[in-house]
């Protein structure tokens, strides 16, 4: 686990650097969000399975997956597009709009029956420990699914998340799915 | 397949299913034992069936036909209405696909509860049954058939059989999440034709040939029972809506085409397929619209592309669509077929939301597509208050609309007189 944080650590660092001396800010991120609100919602929650919820999440993961998308090295068939010609300002201003709503996550399960390779970084209630990962209460199953099996055959990159998902099976990574996916999740948007 | 067969693979089933740990309920189930599996029910007169109401003063049809709510169903997407009439099967991008019960023919839902709960779906899109009675579900990655689904519905343990073991509908690195709804229709030659939507907006250079091979970015057929697998439809996008046409047998789809090129650019498409085999363009073209991407890239020797049949509004995302074979609606749309546009997701000023009807002649041939229904944008905001997934007809020649955004499924009826 201590090997699992470093390297959390050495990638949130190597991120940061990218974009550290660009500060978002919140009114112009809520002008560029008129784009992204069909499927994610003006606050972040999202309107669509296929979308996931990114109000509240850390600007250090919005301004990582946005910047991803904008590098290919994370694709997808609509972000791909969307992402292209975002500058580094534009990125930072979305991530400073949607990073500032609040989640609450209700769980209603046994919190001991969290998996426990997940509950580190993403908590028992998909509210994210550190900031370098992404909050997982009330996605959808099948974007979890997704994501876990993108990560398993490398489609998707991540030094933490590969190893993890490598040994995962599909029906493991059902279960992890329907775990976050069974929280209940609120998104306070914060203006 | 016929019941013999199936009853033999349920058979078989069990044989080899017992000694094996189960790794989820299918192994229980087509070895006809029960599970602990318990129904979801939704709720029809609540808050959200209210609120659901309150839109339909802002839908518009045409003059003489009127607009209710048939159901309240979370994440509608592709329907199948069953011989009988009782229980339309809708599929959804989640897990579940819901039966939707109108025991009393009063045309609004009784009843939605889900299909099959102690089945474990993975983006269960796709729903459609052959004449005889078996509903087939097409997934992201496989394909089951669900015989005499319209009795079986009311237990959670219904018979179930794979078409398509999981992982055989396309290789597993293939998988995405939002050109995966699959659309099944089983054909005039009782085959299953199956859209497998490629997972880009533009399919890298370097694997299009592997997708071409396999189907991906085309429409597959195949028996019944899995086996004489082909491509039949090649050159496609994304297409999430597929119908024969009853009177002569051609393949009709929908396609969503490229984004990132405009607001206006490329149409968007409804094509027309007469023989296996032919190919619609894409990558190298959608339309008449040329993808730069593909320019130096050699086109498959000997292969005429085949043009759309109509053009639709740039962007709206032209999804669902059937043939229209009742009898209550008048006679202008007799043959002809209606189709559901999702609506736009990054154009400037949204398009779509609304029910297109395109009709047919007696050669075959598509006419001007015209707006049905709409409604379901908001023009002033830009905001959707539903948006059309699929369309399917009940017995009665009345018209469904699913809609996975509102979570509903509308009914438009010709009015009473």
């Amino acid at each position: 686990m201590r090997r699992v944080l470093l390297l959390a650590l050495g990638g949130l660092m190597l991120a940061g650097g990218a974009m550290a001396d660009v500060t978002g800010n919140r009114e112009a991120g809520r002008k560029l969000a008129g784009q992204c609100r069909t499927c994610h919602g003006l606050d972040g929650k999202a309107q669509m399975p296929i979308a996931p919820h990114i109000g509240g999440e850390s600007e250090e993961y919005l301004r990582t997956q946005l910047a991803a998308f904008r590098d290919g090295t994370r694709e997808h068939e609509m972000m791909t597009i969307v992402a292209k010609n975002l500058t580094d300002q534009q990125i930072a201003d979305l991530a400073a709009w949607f990073g500032g709503h609040k989640p609450t996550a209700t769980l209603k399960a046994d919190p001991a029956g969290a998996p426990e390779q997940c509950v580190a970084c993403h908590g028992p209630d998909g509210i994210r420990v550190i900031d370098e990962a992404p909050n997982l209460a009330g996605e959808t199953n099948i974007y979890i699914d997704t994501q876990l099996k993108a990560f398993r055959s490398g489609a998707r990159k991540n030094d933490i998340m590969g190893p993890v998902a490598a040994e995962m099976t599909d029906e493991e990574i059902r279960a992890v799915a329907d775990w976050y996916a069974a929280v209940g999740i609120e998104i306070e948007m914060v203006e | 397949m016929n019941s013999r067969t199936i009853v033999a693979a349920l058979f078989l089933g069990t044989c080899l299913a017992t000694p094996l740990a189960a790794q989820d309920n299918m192994d229980k189930l087509t070895s006809m034992q029960r599970t602990d599996a318990t129904f979801t029910t939704i709720a029809q007169d609540d808050e959200r069936a209210a609120a659901l109401k309150e839109i339909l003063p802002h839908l518009k049809v045409p003059d003489g036909f009127a607009v209710s709510l048939y159901a309240v169903v979370p994440d509608a997407r592709s329907m199948a209405v069953a011989p009988q009439g009782t229980v339309t099967f809708v599929g959804t991008r989640k897990d579940k696909v819901w039966s939707v019960v109108d025991r009393d023919r009063n045309r609004v839902a009784d009843e939605v509860k889900d299909f099959a709960p102690s089945v474990t779906f993975d983006l269960p899109n796709g729903p459609c049954f052959s004449p005889d009675g078996f509903l087939y579900i097409a997934e992201r990655n496989r394909v089951l058939v669900f015989p005499a689904a319209e009795f079986f519905f009311e237990g959670p343990d219904p018979a179930v059989g794979v078409v398509v073991e999981k992982g055989k509908l396309i290789p597993a690195e293939e998988e995405s999440f939002n050109h995966t709804a699959r659309v099944c229709r089983v054909g005039p030659d009782g085959k299953l034709y199956i859209s497998l939507g490629q997972p880009h907006n533009i399919p890298p250079v370097d694997k299009h040939e592997m997708y071409a091979e396999t189907g991906i970015g085309g429409i597959i057929r195949m028996k019944n029972d899995g086996t004489e697998r082909e491509v039949f439809t090649r050159g496609i996008r994304n297409s999430v809506g597929h119908d024969f046409n009853p009177a002569n047998g051609d393949l009709w789809f929908t396609d969503n085409q490229v984004d990132g090129m405009g607001d206006d650019l490329p149409p968007g498409e409804l094509n027309r397929q007469t023989k296996a085999g032919q190919h619609f363009g894409f990558p190298w073209v959608n339309g008449a619209v040329e993808i730069p991407d593909y320019k130096d890239v050699p086109r498959p020797e000997g292969v005429e592309f085949i043009a759309p049949a109509a053009e639709m509004q740039a962007h709206a995302a032209d999804l669902g669509m059937r043939f229209y074979t009742g009898k209550s609606f008048p006679e202008k749309y007799h043959g002809g077929i209606f189709s559901a546009q999702h609506g736009s997701w990054n154009r400037t000023t949204p398009v779509g939301a609304r029910v297109m009807f395109t009709p047919v002649d007696a050669e075959g041939n598509a006419g001007a597509p015209e707006v049905f229904a709409e409604g379901w944008l908001d023009s002033e905001t830009g905001e959707y208050r539903g948006r059309p997934m699929d369309i399917a007809f009940l017995p009665d020649g009345s018209m469904l609309v699913s809609d996975d955004f509102a979570g509903a499924i509308w009914r438009i009826a010709r009015q009473a007189e």
